[in-house]
């Protein structure tokens, strides 16, 4: 999930890192030889505590059984999990298992060589098993091990559909079934669709299950991020004249331009909305915050593209850094973490799944997050599209085409103009970017 | 004097001059370097005046600069209530020591911690167009802060409210300073209280709201990242509507990795700042100088 965007780390909070680390190697070398548990020290950058309690837990109870080294984890702040890791790589002193995020916000880093491919690094089957996605794959190497997964998708309040007469066991499949929802869903007095959009996430999730619609790979969306496809081809941005038509339809809710993304999820599961866009670690919690009354589905199709009507997986992932001094010791770390003991650790310190289809998901009790998992992660699933747009596209375009959109400032069209603008835009700020970006496209667009 | 005893003062001072240029100076310069290099990681390669050219060809921040130029138009608000609080405390009005607590309250709060709580009440189904739709000016009832012709007029009310209380404090303490045998004179002779406010105290208080108006446009300029960030869902949304400098140059340095262009629009902004500071540095003299 990309919820946080990458921010910088001051100078002070490396001199304060580096201090502490300092220190705590001092102190180390201080203790009789007999002391260390280990020959061997890791250290591991993480981040994952703030959007998955339980987390913290589960590491602490991994280093403390892991006997072929010493971890030393550290939770990084939201604000520095890239920028921190940069910085500290530039310097040669990066960490050497460090927590990536999906798609650019590792990539960048695979670019400017501060990780370790991974395909002679890591057991060919339990990379595999992890997903770390087709965002981690480049020039042929995978960059990182999936860590837990977060699928993407539509909810709906089986309550509220039962309500307006509609089956709460069969939401709609294609986009006319879903204005004819809409449409019974208003007469019933209930506001159909939509959430919260003023922080913009929405945005970015529309565009990750609607933009792909009428794509064949995810390369053709790296194509149209840096202006080598154009978003005013009716094709590339009829997710937007989608999203217009619910708009002066009627069905988005009253209050969505003021509301934040979560805020809008916690409509559908009070019952005050009918159908909105939310993600899998909500669902244990608002399943049994409604006795199992919410629902779930791929957005409605209407495109033509090769990837409409796919569930969405994003993974967040771990790997290994280029500093490593002993990569295949941190390798084995990893591998740990995907063994069968541990991936039943992960689900009974957190509740939620680890990203690997090894998983054995008869523990999962509630009906609804086991349908739902065995949908999105067992079957043919694809990545978020979003975790590919660059940064100045997604501030640009991807955010304020929504929220403009909604409140009915432009168009779907218009939204299409602006996109192609900012991909031409990009560009000019980011030559040296371009050719990266493209190699990234042929890979993304190659068979897997 | 001998040259060594000349030296002796500068010699003292020396370690916190050494520390400040390190502190400000140095990021300082570094600064300007990064606006001529495309910064990649922690340096790049020298590029002469491109990203000054990339940003000031931007339409984003022509539009970022509209809208802090926008907010100088909250400043002739601020500057009047201030002086009527300030002068309604000062003739302690009934309560008067409760109304200073109230009215101090919003500048001692952080701004996140405001902005937040002005947010949900700003929302469209939140506390403010609940009252307004209850007393049936349900036109009133905007879309405050999803609204893009709305949303920076939102960031403006929450700003003078804010900024007030600054000015209420200074100006009242101009006031507690000022000759009260003169209003009392005034009073005796019949002078009313607008006549007193127009021709005895205003006069005293031009330095002080001369200063007042001077730190207001710089906070407009330059420092109300703070109340964008937060009302503006942290994007200056909807949209671009409440996309001020600040944050422009934030979204180019964290968001979209570009230290260099962020380097630009800060020394842009920079040099702007400078040259507010002057009038600043005067006002401040003026009222030193009708204080004493």
């Amino acid at each position: 999930m990309d919820i946080t965007r990458k921010l910088n780390v001051s100078r002070r909070d490396i001199i304060r890192t580096s201090m502490m680390i300092g220190a705590g190697s001092a102190f180390g070398g201080m203790l009789p030889r007999g002391a260390h548990a280990q020959e061997k020290t890791l250290d591991m950058w993480w981040w994952g505590e703030q959007e998955l309690p339980g987390l913290q837990k589960f590491v602490d109870g991994s280093i403390a059984g892991y006997k072929d080294a010493t971890v030393k984890a550290m939770l990084q702040d939201t604000a520095v999990v890239i920028s921190q890791f940069q910085t500290a790589a530039a310097a040669g002193n990066a960490p050497d298992i460090q927590y990536l995020w999906n798609g650019i916000y590792h990539m960048e880093s695979v670019w400017l060589g501060y990780l370790r491919g991974l395909n002679s690094l890591i057991k060919p089957d339990i990379l595999k098993a992890s997903n770390p996605t087709q965002l981690s794959h480049f020039g042929g190497d995978i960059y990182r091990v999936g860590w837990y997964p977060l699928p993407m998708f539509w909810c709906y309040n089986k309550d509220l559909f039962e309500k307006a007469g509609l089956d709460p066991e069969a939401p709609p499949k294609t986009w006319d079934e879903l204005l004819a929802a809409c449409e019974k869903l208003k007469s019933a007095g209930i506001e159909p669709i939509g959430g919260g959009i003023q922080d913009g996430y929405w945005s970015e999730w529309y565009i990750s299950h609607g933009l792909v619609q009428n794509l064949d790979t995810l390369g053709e969306a790296v194509q149209l991020f840096i202006g080598d496809k154009d978003f005013r081809e009716p094709k590339y941005h009829e997710h937007w004249v989608k999203l217009e038509e619910l708009k002066n339809k009627g069905y988005l809710n009253q209050d969505m331009s003021s509301l934040e993304l979560y805020p809008g999820i916690d409509l559908v599961v009070a019952g005050k909305l009918a159908i909105g866009q939310t993600v899998g670690t909500r669902l244990p919690a608002d399943s049994k915050a409604t006795n199992g009354r919410i629902g779930y589905m791929v957005m409605p199709v209407f495109g033509k593209g090769k990837l409409a009507g796919m569930p969405i997986v994003d993974v967040q992932g771990l790997g290994i850094s280029s500093n490593a001094e002993d990569p295949a010791a941190a390798a084995a770390f990893l591998e740990y973490l995907q063994s069968p003991e541990r991936l039943k650790a992960f689900w009974d310190a957190t509740g939620w799944l680890p990203s690997n289809t090894t998983f054995d998901s008869s523990v999962i009790q509630d009906p609804s997050v086991r349908g739902m998992w065995e949908a999105w992660g067992l079957k043919p699933n694809i990545s978020n599209v979003t975790n590919l747009v660059p940064g100045q596209f997604y501030e640009r375009a991807a955010i304020p085409t929504g929220q403009q959109i909604v409140q009915g400032a432009i168009t779907g069209e218009q939204a299409g103009e602006l996109a192609a603008t900012v991909a031409k835009e990009w560009k000019e700020f980011n030559p040296d970017m371009v050719e990266n970006y493209r190699k990234w496209a042929t890979d993304l667009s190659a068979p897997t | 004097m001998t040259t060594q005893s000349r030296l002796v003062p500068y010699l003292y001072i020396a370690p916190l001059l050494l520390l400040l240029a390190f502190v400000f100076g140095y990021p300082l310069v570094r600064i300007f370097e990064f606006s001529f290099k495309m910064v990649r990681g922690i340096d790049g390669p020298w590029i002469g005046l491109r990203n000054y050219q990339l940003v000031l060809g931007q339409d984003l921040f022509w539009e970022s600069v509209l809208h802090n130029l926008q907010l100088l138009l909250a400043i002739p608000a601020m500057v009047v209530i201030s002086l009527i609080v300030s002068v309604l405390l000062y003739e302690r009005v009934a309560g008067w020591r409760l109304y200073r607590i109230i009215v101090f309250v919003p500048f001692v709060l952080a701004i996140p911690i405001i902005a937040v709580v002005m947010k949900r009440m700003f929302q469209f189904s939140g506390p403010v167009n609940e009252v307004l739709r209850w007393l049936s000016l349900d036109f009133l009832a905007l879309d405050w802060i999803g609204s893009s012709d709305v949303a920076l007029w939102t960031v403006m009310i929450l700003i003078v409210w804010r900024e007030s209380a600054l000015g209420i404090i200074l100006f009242l303490a101009r006031l507690l300073s000022l000759d009260e045998s003169m209003i009392e004179a005034a009073k005796i002779e019949g002078a009313n209280w607008w006549q007193r406010l127009r021709y005895i105290i205003l006069p005293q208080m031009r330095g002080v709201i001369e200063f007042f108006v001077v730190v207001s446009v710089i906070t407009m300029l330059a420092a109300v990242f703070a109340y964008v960030f937060v009302m503006g869902g942290g994007r200056g949304g909807p949209g671009t509507a409440t996309m001020v400098v600040e944050l422009y140059i934030f979204n180019a340095l964290i968001r979209t990795s570009l230290p260099g262009i962020a380097s630009a629009a800060s020394v842009l902004l920079f040099l702007v700042s400078v040259l507010l500071i002057f009038p600043l540095f005067r006002a401040r003299r003026r009222v030193r100088k009708l204080e004493a």
